[in-house]
């Protein structure tokens, strides 16, 4: 997947963009980051996973301490991709491959 | 005097269930969905290299010349409405065959970088005011 989908996924969860809006006031532990949350850590770890893949947090290393800390730059990607005319094609091409889809794929002959 | 506007280039591309063939004319086809013709209050449509095309949607004219029409792997044309200022932006668009199906790459470079350019859907601008308080606020931090 490229970087924008990873982060369009990352950002298409409550929990993760809740993540993310605790981080911005400053990085924090794990436990920090788990404890406002009423699921498994197991959960949280994957929500953690996925905000890593997008680039959109940190995992640094503090004496016997890992701090997550936010990581703004990737949001980048989603700035642009909300030009008008990307959100046009995008919006078009979905619709012009459904309507391939749609339709009965041709029979291989034998 | 020159001016120089900065340009961005916008890259789209979707796996079809269909021959690279079929997919081209397809694409010239205002029949077919999600083809930017098919969407058109009006339209004049000549996809020969020269000829011109007309699409008029939600009251905003769009104008553009076919530079290349080469079926069924390529196909280019200038575009031009009021969100490119008046620059002659370029919509390119080529279908691979990959497997059983195709691959189609659209290209729309030189388009304007502007605040006009960009989405004001309500959606988005609630979605992304949200992430730049986030990071303003990180800023602060």
């Amino acid at each position: 997947m490229d970087q924008l989908t990873n982060v369009l996924t990352a950002l298409s969860h409550p929990t993760r963009r809740a993540i993310i809006a605790r981080l911005s006031n400053g990085p924090a532990r794990f436990s920090d980051v788990a404890e406002p949350f009423d699921t498994a850590l197991n959960a949280v770890t994957k929500h953690l996973k996925l905000l890593e893949r997008a680039g959109l947090i940190r995992r640094v290393k503090q004496g016997r301490e890992v701090m997550i800390s936010f990581q703004a730059e990737p949001l980048k990607a989603v700035a642009t991709w909300v030009h008008e005319y990307e959100r046009f094609w995008n919006e078009s091409l979905d619709e012009f491959q459904k309507h391939f889809s749609s339709k009965p794929a041709k029979e291989k002959k034998p | 005097m020159t001016t120089s506007t900065k340009t961005i280039e916008i890259r789209v591309e979707r796996n079809l269930a269909t021959t690279p063939k079929d997919a081209f004319e397809a694409w010239l086809n205002p029949k077919v969905p999600g083809t930017p013709w098919n969407m058109a209050e009006k339209l004049v449509l000549n996809p020969h290299v020269d000829g011109l095309f007309y699409w008029l949607v939600r009251g905003t004219a769009h104008y553009g010349r076919f530079t290349e029409v080469a079926s069924p792997a390529r196909l280019q044309h200038t575009w031009m409405s009021p969100n490119t200022q008046g620059l002659e932006s370029v919509v390119t668009v080529s279908f691979k065959k990959q497997g059983d199906g195709t691959v189609m790459t659209l290209v729309h470079s030189g388009l304007p970088d502007t605040e006009g350019g960009r989405s004001h859907d309500k959606g988005w601008n609630f979605f992304l005011d949200g992430f730049r308080q986030e990071i303003e606020k990180s800023k602060v931090a």
